[in-house]
């Protein structure tokens, strides 16, 4: 009768361990997606150069000012782009400029060559956020001379359509000349790998020479190496320290295995081609995007 | 024999890439960098001071005492500067930050003040300053957030196992200082018009 108890027990410890590991798996991976959720009110996702979230333009401006616009960035490299939300919802609209602003990047890296034209419509006011690489041409006087004088008015009288024609050419009036597109093909963009993954693909390595010489030395190093790696990331509790070490030594008994196949067959090479790329994600399918232009806080806001 | 030598050297590799030395001074270098910006960004509202004082002048000839808590404060932030090397000692960031707030509150009274001056408010001498202003005011609230971000990380990287233990052998870092959220300036754009 106890035994029968104990051995309930046990298993019951097991799945616990087991549902464990899979939590944190899961933990682990929703980290790597996701980083950053938490905001109070979300950047919402950049479809082209007018985000017109809002409803504020008619189809035909919409259509138009996209295309000029491009037209725009092809010519000069820079990038305008409208974003127009229905509230702030209590957040400063300065603050919602600059996180917008270092979400989408707008602008070529090195140049900072982006502009953002951000409206907000139900507490009427509008910002226009200037990258540091034209803070020399529209300086946040400009810019809120543009807004004064260009679209405050047309706002004014609820003609949001004029006044988001006269804001854009006045924008690109002032921004013209300061930049030219680059003659050669625009070229992927890749964001930096993340050193945890240059780690990954080095213990790998390490792990499958290792595995050569001694089965031993590999299982003790993934052993370590693994709940180690899980410390740098995030410091977990010391339960799961163990299971990591646990699951380390599996992988460096077992890992190893597969490659040291492979090495003998001359293939190893081919196996290595994803890891560099990994975390390069690019932007979703739009065909549009930010080119990772900085943002200072240059600009000026205004009201109507 | 062999053996040993790849596993020392695995170990040493492993431990130039975990113990943190790296990412301990990258993290510094990017505070420094965080930290010049935000000088950067309250020496340029320090350099639009005088001609907004002038500007006031010219309208509001009564105002002379507000005029000369500004001029003042200016005459303070100029004689404190803090270095980058500076921004370990709590006191120097803390005097720092004592004389810029008391510039911004300096300032937030003398946009009280120039209210009573319509002509002076329609003027556009006065409202391209106030766009320099408030765009000064809010360069200087980004390149604080930054600051502190970029501070938050940096002693977080001196802190955790096992960079802590790096740092005491070989490097030495202190941790740096962020600012303190003043009272009040949650709304730090008071220079709204």
């Amino acid at each position: 009768m106890k035994k029968i108890g104990q051995g309930e027990q046990e298993k019951k410890h097991f799945k616990e361990f087991v549902s464990l590991i899979l939590l944190f798996f899961v933990f682990t991976v929703y980290l790597f997606i996701s980083p950053f959720n938490a905001y109070a009110l979300d950047v919402p996702p950049l479809k082209g150069y007018v985000n017109d979230y809002a409803g504020m333009m008619s189809p035909s401006v919409r259509a138009r000012l996209e295309k000029e616009l491009k037209a725009f960035e092809e010519s000069d490299s820079t990038q305008v782009v409208i974003l127009t939300i229905p509230s702030l919802k209590g957040e400063v609209l300065e603050e919602y400029s600059i996180k917008v602003a270092e979400k989408w990047k707008i602008g070529h890296k090195g140049k900072d060559n982006g502009v953002i034209l951000l409206v907000a419509k139900d507490e009427r006011r509008l910002r226009i956020e200037v990258g540091r690489g034209l803070e020399g041409r529209l300086t946040d006087l400009t810019a809120g001379r543009i807004i004064d004088m260009a679209i405050k008015p047309r706002f004014k009288r609820g003609d949001f359509d004029g006044g988001f024609i006269a804001g854009v050419h006045a924008i690109i009036d002032a921004t013209r000349g300061e930049f030219t597109a680059d003659t050669k093909a625009p070229q992927v963009k890749k964001k930096e790998a993340s050193p945890i993954w240059t780690f990954i693909f080095f213990a790998g390595v390490i792990l499958v020479f290792l595995g050569r010489f001694s089965k031993i030395i590999s299982g003790v190093l993934g052993a370590i190496g693994l709940p180690l790696l899980a410390f740098f990331i995030f410091s977990p509790p010391i339960i799961t320290l163990i299971l990591l070490g646990i699951l380390g030594l599996v992988i460096g008994l077992v890992f190893p295995m597969f490659f040291g196949g492979w090495g003998r067959g001359g293939g190893t090479s081919s196996g290595w081609g994803s890891w560099g790329t990994h975390g390069g994600g690019g932007f979703d399918s739009g065909g549009f995007s930010g080119g990772g232009g900085d943002f200072g806080g240059g600009g000026a806001s205004g009201d109507w | 024999m062999r053996r040993f030598i790849i596993v020392f050297l695995f170990i040493a590799i492993l431990g130039i890439y975990g113990c943190g030395y790296n990412t301990m001074q990258q993290n510094e270098e990017k505070v420094k960098e965080a930290w010049a910006n935000v000088e950067a960004a309250y020496q340029r509202r320090n350099d639009l001071i005088p001609n907004l004082v002038e500007t006031v002048k010219a309208y509001a000839k009564h105002e002379r005492e507000t005029l000369q808590a500004v001029t003042e404060a200016r005459a303070r932030v100029g004689s404190i500067q803090v270095s980058k090397d500076m921004i370990g000692d709590p006191k120097a960031v803390a005097q720092f930050q004592a004389a810029q707030s008391a510039m911004t509150s300096a300032l937030s009274r003398l946009m009280v003040v120039v209210e009573r001056y319509p002509d002076l408010k329609a003027s556009q001498n006065f409202r391209d300053l106030q766009n320099q202003l408030e765009g000064t005011e809010n360069r200087i609230n980004v390149a604080r957030t930054r600051y502190n971000k970029a501070v938050q990380e940096f002693n977080t990287s001196i802190r955790i196992f096992p960079n802590n233990i790096t740092n005491k052998l070989f490097l030495h870092l202190t941790p740096k200082e962020p600012f303190k959220a003043e009272p009040g300036a949650e709304k730090a754009p008071q220079v709204k018009f």
